[in-house]
């Protein structure tokens, strides 16, 4: 015990004293989920649109094969993403390999699934009669997914926020794609695992601490948003 | 030129048909009311007519122009009809945000959306709730701000489904004011549905009576008010506009002094031979008009009152029927529906 509330008082003091591998480490992290994040948006969220807007052959076997991706663990990602661009991969020339760029192409397939299969959800729950009163109101195909987007907004936000927690906090593709060099590709869970194998508990604790702290003002943020959405209308 | 315009047209669900009309013309400047019970598919009519349900298959043409069903087409075929559906739901946002929506989705600017919006509340008193959130109205107020929304485009067409159903009678009255105002001033070309007769008989220019899918024959036809004479347990006798005594079902006509009773023309049986014979009542009369109407030939006998029959064209042909011809009438008693008048708003 007091060997944890030393790491912990030790951290902190990392912290007062903006201590700058950890300020890197955190802006690494920061910076791939934000992006992976951002990518993996654009793309779910106008297939799920399309997925839950229309009615084709195959797409009970998709909405499967997207849940099933669901679980992907993230090493099996990290193997087949490594295979790809590794020097022998067909996209070895682009020289990807232990890159930020990597790790984003990895964390993108992670969570491409989650954000399509929640946005689906979310535009599924809503009110069938949103879609007759548009277009009785006047409102072509865009205006129509306007609608739908509007309506079903918090669902996709939680969505967007559970994908950018899911990629913040894993392990397995930033070491796989990113290697862990110190200033570059060195995030918050690697730089973890880094320090838990040297046996040096401070900067892992600190990163723990860190971690935890931004998923908490994430949550803090979207409940504070739909928080707004309840009592003051636009 | 008509308004509408539908031949054979046919909706299906699966396996199931919700709507067929062999031929249905209605004219602009009119209010005209679709009556049916529940289930007679006067909101698949409605969707139809507001272009958001394809039919199966069969025609419909909108001011001579027949619709196709591409969305290239539909766009500006529905800025011209405005539907407000049976249950009207809000955006989430504010009462004027939802009515000026139409507006600005046809590029109205800001100052003028505002001005005509807040000028359509107070059209249907609702100017005092208009930055309040949508979602907080009850629902005689719901409806006033779904019809606000519909108004504000001086729509050619209004089509509302059941406009006065579960709302108290004040909104009724409100809402039923609203749509004689839109028709008599600006000339908007109304459609409602409604399982009320009266109600339709008393605005409308023009009613139909849709009865499982079909559009039986216009009201004023086959629509009787009836005076109850007697009642036992089993039958009652009641007299047809003063003149025709007839005998109904108990079961049919409600604990009422005055009823209006309804007999579909496409249901009553001509000369029924044996093998056709059903429970009913039985009329005899003299045919004193004959004439094809589609696919079918609408009989009118005269027995003690006129009552208008329809035939299938095919039966017609195997036993023709002439002029002054007696003959007997069986009317099932799925054929009858029947309320009473006294208690309808």
């Amino acid at each position: 015990m007091g060997f944890f509330a030393d790491s912990f008082r030790s951290a902190l003091l990392l912290f007062w004293n903006l201590d700058r591998e950890l300020l890197e480490i955190i802006g690494v992290s920061l910076r791939v989920s934000f992006a992976a994040t951002l990518i993996a948006a654009l793309l779910a969220i106008p297939a799920a649109f399309f997925i839950a807007g229309r009615n084709f052959a195959g797409k009970r076997l998709l909405l499967t094969i997207l849940n099933t991706l669901l679980a992907l663990p993230t090493v099996v990602i990290g193997l087949v993403v490594y295979s790809l661009i590794s020097r022998r991969g067909i996209f070895g020339p682009l020289d990807l390999l232990y890159t930020q760029t990597a790790m984003v192409i990895g964390q993108v397939i992670l969570i491409v699934p989650v954000i399509t299969t929640l946005t689906i959800a979310a535009v599924s729950r809503i009110d069938r009669r949103f879609r007759p009163t548009a277009l009785t109101l006047g409102a072509g195909p865009g205006d129509l997914a306007l609608v739908i987007l509007r309506e079903a907004r918090y669902g996709i936000f939680a969505a967007v926020i559970a994908a950018y927690g899911r990629v913040i906090a894993e392990v397995g593709i930033s070491m796989m794609l990113g290697g862990n060099a110190k200033g570059f590709t060195r995030t918050m869970t690697t730089a973890m695992a880094l320090e838990y194998d040297k046996g040096e508990f401070v900067l892992a604790v600190a990163l723990g601490i860190a971690l935890m702290t931004i998923a908490f003002l994430i949550n803090i943020l979207f409940h504070f948003c739909q928080g707004q959405s309840d009592h003051a209308p636009v | 030129m008509p308004l509408y315009r539908m031949t054979d047209l046919l909706r299906r669900y699966g396996d199931s048909t919700v709507l067929n009309i062999d031929q249905l013309t209605i004219q602009p400047g009119q209010i005209s009311t679709l009556i049916g019970p529940n289930g007679a598919g006067k909101t698949t009519l409605l969707q139809i007519l507001a272009f958001l349900d394809r039919p199966t298959s069969g025609r419909l043409e909108f001011c001579g122009e027949e619709v196709v069903w591409q969305e290239r087409q539909l766009l500006p075929l529905r800025r011209q009809v405005v539907l407000v559906d049976q249950y009207p739901i809000m955006f989430s946002g504010t009462v004027r945000r939802n009515v000026e929506y139409g507006l600005k989705l046809r590029q109205v600017a800001q100052a003028e959306r505002r001005r005509r919006a807040m000028e359509v509340l107070a059209e249907v008193g609702m100017e005092a709730f208009a930055d309040q959130d949508a979602r907080s109205l009850s629902g005689g107020e719901n409806k006033r701000v779904a019809l606000a929304r519909a108004l504000v485009l001086q729509p050619e067409v209004l089509l509302c489904d059941e406009p006065t159903a579960n709302v108290d009678s004040e909104n009724q009255e409100i809402i039923l004011r609203i749509l004689l105002e839109q028709n008599r001033d600006r000339n908007t070309s109304i459609i409602f549905s409604t399982h009320y007769l009266s109600q339709g008989q008393r605005l409308a220019h023009h009613s139909l009576m849709l009865q499982q899918g079909s559009l039986s024959v216009t009201v004023s036809d086959n629509s009787f008010r009836v005076g109850v004479v007697s009642r036992s347990a089993e039958r009652v006798e009641c007299r047809l506009r003063g003149q025709l005594l007839i005998s109904l079902p108990a079961t049919l006509v409600p604990a009422a002094a005055v009823c209006r009773l309804h007999l579909d023309p496409a249901r009553i049986l001509v000369n029924p031979v044996e093998a056709e014979a059903v429970a009913g009542t039985r009329l005899v009369g003299e045919v004193v008009e004959l004439a094809s109407h589609g696919s079918r030939v609408r009989l009118v006998v005269d027995v003690g009152v006129r009552l208008v029959v329809f035939l299938d064209s095919r039966h017609y042909r195997q036993k023709p029927l002439s002029l002054g011809e007696r003959l007997e009438l069986v009317i099932p008693v799925s054929a009858m529906s029947c309320e009473a008048v006294d208690t309808l708003p």
